[in-house]
């Protein structure tokens, strides 16, 4: 077939397309695969008591952190969805959003007796917490390479990345709902520890799916 | 660097014209840019490799199918620039040769046109043979006897709709086909 020939036969396909495709499919993929990871949460894991929850500082002390990275991580992962936009400045942002989390936890630890610092950095779950951020973003993770796939990445193993750092930020922000750990310094080490894994092996898979 | 305004004023509005259904701008478009990924990918991988067409028809398919992924609201060229690098990457991977290609500026697929059709090695004709018989003839009266979709649809008693639908599916079909073929 000849490459006129071809042109001429996409000529016959073509059809009005909305905008915003993009949008909407990360969308769908974030809300679908952010209900099979809250039902995890919430019928695996049980909720902590969460009337109880929302009237307290930390629990959204931590909620911010968490979702202001999600944040981060939908602008990144929008632009590395298709080809030719720029990441820009949400990478910094969200190292800057660590960072300031960083300086909270420390200064939450040392306004304690040095004796009860150990106690409030580990808390009561520091072993399962960064596991478990890990295995609630793997639903998001998937519904999002299948979007992203279906999108055109060109740079795949970033996409990669920044597909599996958006389904820890949101994984951690659901886990939230569960983990009755209050401490700063908890969270912006166990949590971000589960995002950062959740990154790295989106990188590493990504590279591998993200191919089209 | 004006011929690089130039590109971008003439086919972005033929892009959106053509997200927005208009079939003649898309057409021009689609000859405009395998030009110009003829020589952009010829500068890259000799304008006499047997390879050269074939990557153009994949990218060109390439850019039909994943034009929902353009941002009306940003420059074209970009965009056609970073698809066609990262085919042309997926080019070298798939033969396992780890080569860099540099990130240049899009201006750098607009350089050279070349329009010398050039030989294929993969046929798409040939490919289109796999597919079961109603498929094939479809694109066969769409592309040969050069119907329309409707007149296409009428002919076999289906509606315009199943047509259309069956030809997206057969040239998404095509696209992963000549992907596997030249892998």
């Amino acid at each position: 077939m000849r490459t006129a020939d071809l042109i001429e036969l996409l000529a016959r396909d073509v059809r009005a397309t909305p905008p915003g495709v993009v949008n909407r499919r990360l969308l769908a993929a974030l809300v679908a695969g952010g209900a099979v990871t809250l039902a995890f949460v919430a019928l695996g894991l049980h909720c902590q008591p969460l009337l109880a929850a929302v009237q307290q500082s930390w629990f959204w002390m931590k909620a911010a952190y968490t979702v202001l990275l999600m944040i981060a991580g939908i602008v990144i992962t929008r632009r590395l969805s298709v080809p030719g936009a720029r990441v820009g400045g949400a990478p910094f942002a969200a190292l800057v959003i660590v960072a300031a989390m960083i300086i909270l936890g420390v200064a939450q630890l040392l306004s304690v007796a040095p004796a009860a610092r150990l106690a409030l950095w580990l808390g009561h779950s520091w072993k399962v917490c960064s596991p478990l951020i890990v295995l609630l973003a793997i639903p998001i993770y998937a519904c999002l390479i299948a979007a992203i796939r279906s999108l055109a990445p060109t740079r795949p193993a970033r996409a990669g990345a920044a597909a599996g750092f958006l389904a820890g930020a949101l994984a951690a922000t659901l886990y939230g709902l569960h983990c009755p750990e209050q401490a700063a310094a908890f969270a912006v080490t166990w949590y971000t520890l589960g995002i950062a894994a959740a990154t790295i092996l989106g990188a590493i898979t990504g590279s591998r799916l993200l191919r089209w | 660097m004006p011929q690089q305004e130039e590109t971008e004023e003439h086919l972005r509005p033929l892009m959106i014209r053509g997200l927005e259904g208009d079939p003649a701008a898309h057409r021009e478009l689609l000859g405009v840019l395998g030009r110009y990924l003829r020589g952009y990918f010829g500068r890259r991988i000799g304008s006499t490799t047997a390879e050269l067409e074939d990557l153009v028809q994949e990218t060109l398919l390439a850019v039909h199918l994943k034009r929902d992924s353009y941002d009306r609201s940003l420059p074209f060229t970009p965009w056609a620039y970073a698809l066609a690098r990262y085919k042309l990457i997926d080019h070298f991977r798939r033969r396992n040769r780890s080569i860099q290609i540099p990130l240049e500026e899009a201006d750098a697929l607009f350089a050279t046109d070349n329009p010398e059709e050039g030989a294929l090695r993969t046929d798409l004709d040939r490919l289109l043979q796999r597919l079961p018989d109603r498929q094939r003839s479809l694109v066969e009266d769409v592309k040969l006897q050069g119907l329309s979709i409707e007149e296409a649809a009428r002919k076999r008693g289906v509606t315009a709709v199943s047509a259309r639908v069956m030809l997206h599916r057969t040239l998404k079909w095509l696209n992963q086909a000549l992907r596997d073929e030249n892998g």
